[in-house]
């Protein structure tokens, strides 16, 4: 039976919500909280960071001297093979675990971070990939059927923040019922179009002039949804008029600009060989978090699509990314809590990065991997265990493995379950928003 | 529970028993049967009424009509316009508007935006400005004859006193036209004491303001008016 | 500047007529046949408020902008006729944008950031020397071309000892304060002057003398080389290039050069001062040594020294820098009104210069085919296709040169059956000609609607993704294998592997129409050179393929006897059918007409066609086959639409049973 079928039937039975979704879901959403959701887009080789290969076995080739430049990937100390070439020895963090040299400074922080390998994806496809990680579920007929997780967290969590979601070129999805309309995520290019957008002159016209036009169009927008039969939209516009208000009262145009950013966050590689310019979404969710004025800052990490001779530097890729969030965190760990004495802003900040998919465990003719149907993901947040690797694939295909019994039957955990899991952990109940998942209860902390 | 509620669930029920008589018991053979003919008890209209939200003006679409009201110019002229030589940072680059206006962006597979957000109702504000402004310069202030008007096809009185209502009217639907495309007397709402109102409120606080301004009084005021509509929610949904 | 844009097909005073020609004799007795009730009667009522709503809509979709206060007042006047203001807008460009957007929408036919088109054979490189009276001078050249001088084989043409410096492409010089001037005699041994393509409108004249805005003073204003080719080094305007004397060459044959040299002993010093080892002979120069190549192919920079970059290098594109990233032309980066409308323009690297030009195809070949309302069944079967200068160069010119390699074992020299003819690209569209489109009548046999387009097989690179597209685009169906368990297996047929099969069943046969088409360098194989099992590929003992196979075919699908093309095992049919069978077929299936109907009806009504839209689709889809699968009539019949008509009404009266 499919597992969707099955918990269909589960409902359908009248079993109860407790067992798809934690008790806890009752007790309230927790304030302050923030989140980074990250994209690793195109699709990572996992065996070079969470689910490390550096033998030959069954249709592994692993990454080595002679599909892979080396030179610049800190944490890769040789290891001969049998072909001659030379691969890389594992790299044991802290906490015993095993990672690929694509880890980066992560290491220094292996103890804080989840990391969930053998996701089962079921999808070889870029957009297909993105949805189901981002969503929990498939694209239907090429559109996105459900939320994506930032706006499901935003929806709970961050109804009330100045800016719910910043989008970066992230698979944002605002879709389906019971969502508000002031969570649909602020889409971007890059970050410096927040401030542009937010860029207002005094020269010919007054802040008290535009404030009133944006205050009486907020009521226009009202008084239209109150003679409409589907009101959402006009509702929603009525909304995002106050929210506008709000922004332009918080005066956050030149603190978002992108030199602003990267002027008071100079701890970011902007000079990065692959994520130079990206670093500045990181800059932008600290310098925002740090003004308590978004609640999810999701954005997109490019370059892993490598098909060709492109794959020679993925590791330093890898790396690259790695080192962001390490700083990111690193980061975060510097900075009090806008609102909650006593406490870093790291406590309470929640990541999640995942990739389409996988990269296939074979090297193809032009010198690179394809796309297959595993994946891993990284967390870092303090409700999830530190230092721990959950799932796995098979030794031999790199095929997700069976993961734990759930309630459905053995089997590998998949986007959904992870999903489910993270929306747990913040007390809301994933089936208000997830068709699919189980809550995994071994990647929380008691 | 109402009488439809428990109709619906004494047919789930029996559908729940027939799927375990089908499943569990031998096959059963039923001849097929004439029921009796229904009969009329009432009748209702149809709802043959929509069941869709608004939908957002497309971007192209919006860009389009923007160039339009700018004066029919290309995408880059109305740039270097709207950017102007005054120092007024009215405008940065359609580039840095790109994502925000909800274009789609093919070369990094990012979709269209179907609904505004919050950002995109900033991005509204801060173009619509630029062309509100911009328009009071070009029509209300070097003043071409008003066939050749885009924004403002009207004549303001020179004083700089208020209009009085029936005169902000005639001017507003004008405007109301030009944005909405309709008459502003067929507004839903009571608009055009609205749009009044904010005309009246602006004018005052400029004719007060101290030193020399930009603009006079009257031109703010009817800068304000175009900003309410070009930034309406019906100009940006259909 | 006149706001409405004129799409640029339109600038093709054949396209037009041919257009004009249509709207003559077919637009016009349809416009007339459906000229309806109308306020005809000077007493009508006044238009209500959803009439202005639905007039502004139908503007919206049709002008591709709000109606004018103008266009307001023409609505209002008695005697409108909302139908008949329909019907002449059917057309024009943004009738045609409209169109065009769905399948953008979909297929999202735009080189990602990464795309990047620079094969060594038509790639010129620049490095600068200093000449012999100490100015520094460029010096273009390829990577990899074959010299007669030993010391400077299969490198820049100069050496270190001739420029103080070692020069190799895609390298910055590693010591450029130790750079001397090249002497007078070496530098007119090595190399010599040019009159470049780039810079001259009349290229192919024995003197050419009208320089980019010096005597070619009416450039396409879209046509901007950068700065850095338009100069030399001293800022002065570059009327000449000095290029090396091989890359200059300009037959259109040369002879298979072998030197007889074997490897050297390991550890052994290289000869002449060089850096990297001599090039050696390849098996196929071995085997065909001084036999006649063409220079229009890849084999001939790596296998002759007799072949450069053509008249004016015409087959070579130039790149301002040692590295791959060096700009060459302003182009821009988003374009969402179109071409004529830029909302940027940037400096941007020569590798995206052709890719660029691949997504405008692709954009252009959707305009034609909804401007001229032609059968849209020709989107995945039409032969034709519309193209400007760059791409005319490109088809001509560069193309050719992304082949032939490891093809050459299977005695494919040099593209034999290319997707786009050469023979058939227009000879009066120049490289420079960027707003000059034109429609080409056929592409060649293999040519089928948007699937053999460049930018179609770029984006979707592999035969399973070009599968998958049309699955998902052309007929609305989706791969979705959810939550299907993988278990590890050596059984490398997918379409019965457990947990691949559900999907790869139907996926393998459509990715087989592409076989035939490499995957990464649009090159076509054909038939009789690339049997789908070819007998020369045979399995060994050892369970491997001889070397030169396995590019080209799979090992997982050989046995003793030969082995199948890479991509054929689901379906050898198929890729003897190639693109070309996958169009025909595809547009045969009864899921091709209501799959355009659902998106093109769908994005009209700016939502997801549902079932209780079932009579509305059924309607609409026999009349888009009775018509002829157009979609005039198809989006005539959308706007006339209750369901458009009503579709978003904010008139709450609406939904209580139409009283007011």
């Amino acid at each position: 039976m499919q597992r969707r079928t099955f918990l269909k039937a589960l409902l359908l039975a009248g079993m109860p919500m407790r067992v798809l979704a934690d008790e806890s879901t009752k007790a309230g959403a927790p304030p302050g909280e923030f989140f980074v959701f990250i994209h690793a887009s195109g699709g990572w080789d996992v065996t070079l960071w969470a689910d490390p290969r550096n033998e030959k076995k069954g249709i592994i080739h692993p990454a080595s001297s002679e599909n892979t430049d080396p030179s610049q990937v800190r944490h890769w100390v040789d290891a001969p093979m049998e072909d001659g070439t030379r691969t890389f020895e594992m790299v044991k963090a802290k906490s015993g675990a095993h990672f690929g040299p694509g880890i980066g400074d992560l290491l220094d922080v292996s103890d804080r971070i989840t990391v969930v390998n053998g996701l089962a994806m079921n999808t070889v496809s870029h957009p297909d990939g993105s949805a189901f990680s981002a969503t929990g579920r498939h694209l239907v007929g090429g559109r996105s059927p459900a939320p994506s997780i930032d706006t499901m967290v935003a929806n709970e969590l961050g109804r009330e923040q100045l800016f719910p979601i910043v989008s970066v070129a992230f698979p944002s999805a605002y879709v389906g019922d019971g969502l508000d309309r002031r969570v649909v995520p602020l889409t971007v290019g890059q970050i410096g179009s927040v401030s542009r957008s937010l860029a207002r002159t005094q020269i010919y016209d007054a802040d008290t002039d535009r404030d009133e036009v944006t205050a009486m169009l907020s009521q226009e927008a009202n008084d239209l949804a109150a003679r409409s039969a589907y009101p959402d939209v006009l509702r929603g516009v009525g909304l995002q008029m106050e929210s506008l208000r709000r922004m332009l009262g918080s005066k956050l145009s030149d603190a978002f600009s992108a030199d602003a950013l990267r002027k008071a966050h100079p701890q970011f590689n902007y000079k990065g060989r692959f994520h130079g310019g990206n670093s500045v979404n990181a800059a932008f969710a600290v310098e925002a978090m740090t003004r308590n004025v978004v609640r999810c800052v999701s954005f997109s990490l490019g370059g892993f699509d490598t098909h060709g001779t492109n794959y020679r530097t993925h590791a330093q890729l890898l790396q690259e990314t790695m080192d962001l969030v390490a700083i990111l965190l690193k980061s975060l760990d510097g900075v009090p809590h806008p609102t909650l004495a006593g406490k870093k802003l790291a406590d309470h900040t929640h990541l999640i990065m995942v990739s389409d998919f996988c990269r296939t465990p074979q090297i193809n003719m032009q010198g690179g991997r394809d796309h297959y149907p595993n994946n891993s993901a990284l967390v870092i947040s303090p409700r999830f265990k530190g230092g721990l690797v959950f799932g796995k694939s098979d030794p031999e295909q790199l095929l997700p493995a069976r993961s734990k019994k759930f309630v459905d039957g053995e089997r590998a955990i998949a986007p959904p379950d992870l999903l489910a899991t993270f929306l747990s952990s913040f007390h809301v109940n994933p089936r208000k928003y997830m068709r699919d998942g189980e809550i995994v209860p071994e990647l929380l902390k008691a | 529970m109402n009488r439809a509620h428990r109709a619906a669930l004494a047919l789930a029920s029996l559908a729940a028993v027939a799927t375990v008589a089908v499943a569990c018991g031998p096959k059963e053979i039923v001849p097929p049967e004439v029921g009796p003919k229904l009969t009329v008890t009432s009748t209702t209209t149809q709802d043959s009424a929509p069941k869709e939200e608004l939908r957002m003006v497309p971007a192209e679409a919006y860009m389009r009509t923007y160039l339009t009201l700018f004066g029919g110019l290309a995408p880059l002229e109305v740039q270097k316009r709207a950017r102007g030589a005054d120092g007024a940072q009215l405008f940065d680059t359609w580039d840095d508007y790109f994502a925000s206006l909800g274009f789609p962006d093919y070369r990094i597979d990012m979709p269209r935006s179907q609904q505004t957000n919050a950002l995109m109702v900033a991005t509204f504000e801060r173009l619509g400005v630029a062309l509100c402004d911009r328009a009071v310069e070009h029509d209300l202030k070097a003043k071409p004859p008003v066939n050749e008007r885009v924004v403002f096809a009207f004549e303001i009185p020179p004083s700089g006193a208020t209009l009085d209502k029936a005169a902000f009217e005639t001017r507003f639907d004008v405007l109301h036209r030009t944005f909405l495309a309709y008459p502003a007397k067929l507004a839903p709402t009571d608009r055009t004491a609205r749009f009044f109102k904010l005309y009246e409120d602006v004018h005052k606080r400029h004719a007060a303001a101290p030193g020399k301004p930009r603009l006079s009084a009257d031109e703010v005021a009817w800068a304000n008016v175009c900003y309410g509509l070009v930034r309406h929610p019906e100009f940006h949904l259909y | 500047m006149s706001l409405s844009r004129s799409p640029s097909i339109h600038e093709n005073p054949t396209t037009m007529r041919t257009l004009r020609l249509f709207l003559f004799v077919f637009a016009l007795p349809i416009a007339l046949a459906f000229v309806p009730a109308s306020r005809a009667d000077a007493a009508a009522p006044a238009p209500s408020l959803d009439d202005y709503r639905h007039f502004r809509a139908v503007a919206i979709d049709l002008l591709g902008r709000m109606p004018t206060r103008d266009e307001v007042a023409a609505f209002e006047k008695p005697g409108f006729s909302l139908d008949a203001w329909i019907e002449g807008h059917l057309e024009g460009g943004t009738y045609t944008d409209r169109l065009s957007r769905v399948y953008m929408d979909v297929l999202r036919l735009a080189p990602s950031p990464s795309t990047q088109f620079a094969p060594d054979a038509t790639t010129l490189y620049r490095h600068q020397i200093l000449g012999h009276d100490k100015k520094p001078v460029w010096v273009y050249f390829r990577a990899r071309q074959r010299r007669t001088r030993e010391e400077t084989d299969g490198e820049f043409c100069l050496t270190k000892e001739e420029t103080g410096v070692e020069i190799a492409a895609r390298m910055q010089p590693k010591n450029p304060a130790e750079m001397k001037p090249v002497s007078k005699a070496v530098l007119e041994q090595h190399t010599v002057l040019v009159k470049p393509w780039w810079l001259y409108r009349d290229y192919l004249s024995t003197q050419p003398t009208r320089r980019y805005k010096m005597g070619w003073d009416d450039p396409d204003p879209t046509y901007q080389p950068v700065e850095s080719l338009l100069n030399d080094p001293d800022g002065k305007p570059t009327m000449e290039i000095r290029v090396c004397r091989e890359e200059a060459q300009t037959m259109t044959t040369g002879h298979v050069y072998v030197t007889g040299r074997t490897p050297p002993p390991k550890g052994a010093p290289m000869p002449n001062g060089r850096t990297r080892p001599l090039p050696l002979d390849s098996a196929y120069a071995k085997q065909h040594k001084d036999e006649v190549i063409s220079c229009q192919s890849k084999l001939a920079v790596e296998s002759s020294t007799e072949c450069g970059c053509g008249v004016a290098l015409e087959h070579c594109l130039p790149n301002e820098s040692d590295q791959a990233g060096g700009a060459a032309f302003y182009f821009p980066n988003h374009i969402p009104l179109g071409l004529d409308q830029p909302i940027d323009s940037a400096r941007q690297q020569a590798q995206r210069w052709y890719p660029f030009w691949w997504s405008q195809e692709a954009e252009h070949f959707l305009a034609y085919l909804f401007g001229a309302d032609r059968d849209f069944r020709e989107v995945l079967t039409a032969r034709y296709s519309v193209i400007n200068g760059p791409l005319a160069q490109f088809y001509r010119a560069i193309q050719p040169g992304n082949c032939c390699g490891g093809e050459a074992n299977f005695g494919m020299v040099q593209e034999t059956e290319p997707l786009f003819l050469p023979a058939n690209v227009p000879t009066e569209l120049f490289p420079h000609d960027v707003r000059a489109w034109k429609v080409v009548p056929d592409r060649g046999p293999h040519a089928a609607g948007l699937l053999t387009t460049p930018m179609f097989l770029e984006k979707y690179a592999s035969a399973r993704a070009r599968g998958a597209t049309l699955y998902t685009a052309f007929l609305c169906k989706s791969f979705s294998s959810e939550n299907a368990e993988l278990m590890p297996s050596t059984e490398p047929n997918l379409m019965v592997r457990p947990g691949c099969s559900n999907c790869h069943a139907t996926l393998e046969p459509l990715a087989a129409y592409f076989s035939r088409i490499e995957p990464g360098n649009l090159v076509f194989l054909p038939q009789q050179l690339f049997p789908v099992k070819n007998e020369k590929c045979k399995k060994g003992p050892n369970g491997k393929l001889p070397g030169f196979c396995d590019a080209f075919y799979d090992v997982s699908f050989a046995d003793a006897a030969g082995a199948t093309l890479r991509s054929a095992y689901g379906s050898p049919a198929h890729a003897d059918a190639t693109p070309a069978g996958a169009g025909h077929d595809i547009v045969q299936m009864p899921e091709f007409a209501e799959c355009a109907v659902q998106r093109v009806a769908g994005s009209f009504l700016g939502r997801t066609l549902t079932t209780d839209d079932g009579p509305l689709v059924g309607d609409l889809v026999a009349g888009f086959k009775k018509d002829g699968y157009r979609m005039r009539p198809l989006v005539r019949a959308i706007l006339k639409s209750n369901a458009y008509r009503h579709a978003n009404n904010l008139d709450s009266s609406v939904w209580r049973g139409g009283a007011k």
